[in-house]
């Protein structure tokens, strides 16, 4: 399947891009628009204006997908209130991690192209995601 | 310079999503310079969370339009960008003397020294003209934090 999304790459589509490939579409394509009327018919939008994917009711998009598709794992959701806090820093979430994870995704945006840029966050939500998952089974950071 | 205007009206009832609106504007660090006409400074962050607010806006029933704009006289800009930094200027001094405060009483200057190093990054972020009462503000806030380790 296609996907679409604005270019320019930042924490909450880079979050969003990882959890498709990880727990939507493996075989995710994504394409980079600047504007969207230039969405490909076939391809979903997601993290722009006037799409369904997308920020909702003071949600940011990654945790709209995780409605949307019915993801309840509770490690997504712990992923979540980082990428909210990264993403709106409104304080909704206490989420320490959150300012080095937007400080990361803004300066790999300014070295790398989105392509480029996805490639790196994936493993970076990886490594986020099992660090988070033995966090929540042990009651504790690992070390 | 190049600048967004965001031209925004809701309905006045319910008040809440007004509110909510506003408080993520003044968080941005927005110039009123209208009714409901607020301005920001053009990068592509502030505009992508300004597109956000517009659709917000939407979604509660009002109307919102986004423009990137400049202005026609050079001396209404620098009265724009004064503006703004004196407003930010009376934040930082504010947070100083909080600062100043809490290093000459208070017992829990540790937890004091972390709620005001994150009140400074906040006000940090909305700093488009960074006055020199930044520098003031920060030298108070690390003294503080100093000296809360220090103990």
């Amino acid at each position: 399947m296609r996907w679409a999304t604005r270019a320019g790459c930042h924490v909450d589509r880079a979050a969003c891009a990882w959890l498709i490939r990880r727990a939507i579409d493996p075989g995710a394509v994504f394409v980079f628009v600047d504007d969207p009327d230039e969405v490909p018919a076939d391809a979903t939008p997601f993290d722009m204006r006037g799409a369904d994917l997308s920020h909702h009711g003071g949600d940011c998009t990654f945790e709209t997908m995780l409605h949307r598709y019915g993801l309840d794992d509770p490690v997504l959701w712990d992923i979540a209130r980082i990428v909210h806090e990264a993403d709106l820093d409104d304080e909704k979430f206490d989420a320490p991690e959150a300012p080095g994870l937007d400080v990361l995704c803004r300066g790999l945006s300014m070295t790398l192209d989105d392509p480029a840029m996805l490639a790196v966050t994936g493993p970076l939500f990886d490594g986020l995601h099992e660090f988070r998952r033995r966090t929540l089974l042990l009651g504790r950071e690992p070390s | 310079m190049e600048w967004l205007l965001l031209a925004y009206r809701m309905p006045r009832e319910p008040s809440t999503p007004r509110i909510a609106v506003w408080r993520k504007l003044a968080r941005l660090g927005v110039a009123k310079v209208g009714d409901g006409l607020v301005a920001l400074p053009a990068d592509a962050r502030s505009r992508e969370r300004l597109e956000w607010i517009a659709d917000e806006v939407a979604e509660a029933g009002g109307e919102a339009t986004l423009w990137v704009s400049r202005l026609t006289s050079a001396s209404q800009e620098r009265a724009l960008a004064q503006r703004m930094a004196d407003a930010i200027a009376a934040e930082y001094r504010a947070l100083a003397a909080a600062a100043a405060d809490a290093a000459a009483g208070g017992p829990v200057k540790e937890q004091a020294a972390a709620r005001l190093r994150r009140e400074l990054r906040r006000i940090s972020q909305r700093d488009y003209f960074p006055p020199a009462e930044r520098d003031e503000a920060r030298r108070a806030v690390e003294s503080l934090a100093a000296e809360a380790v220090a103990r």
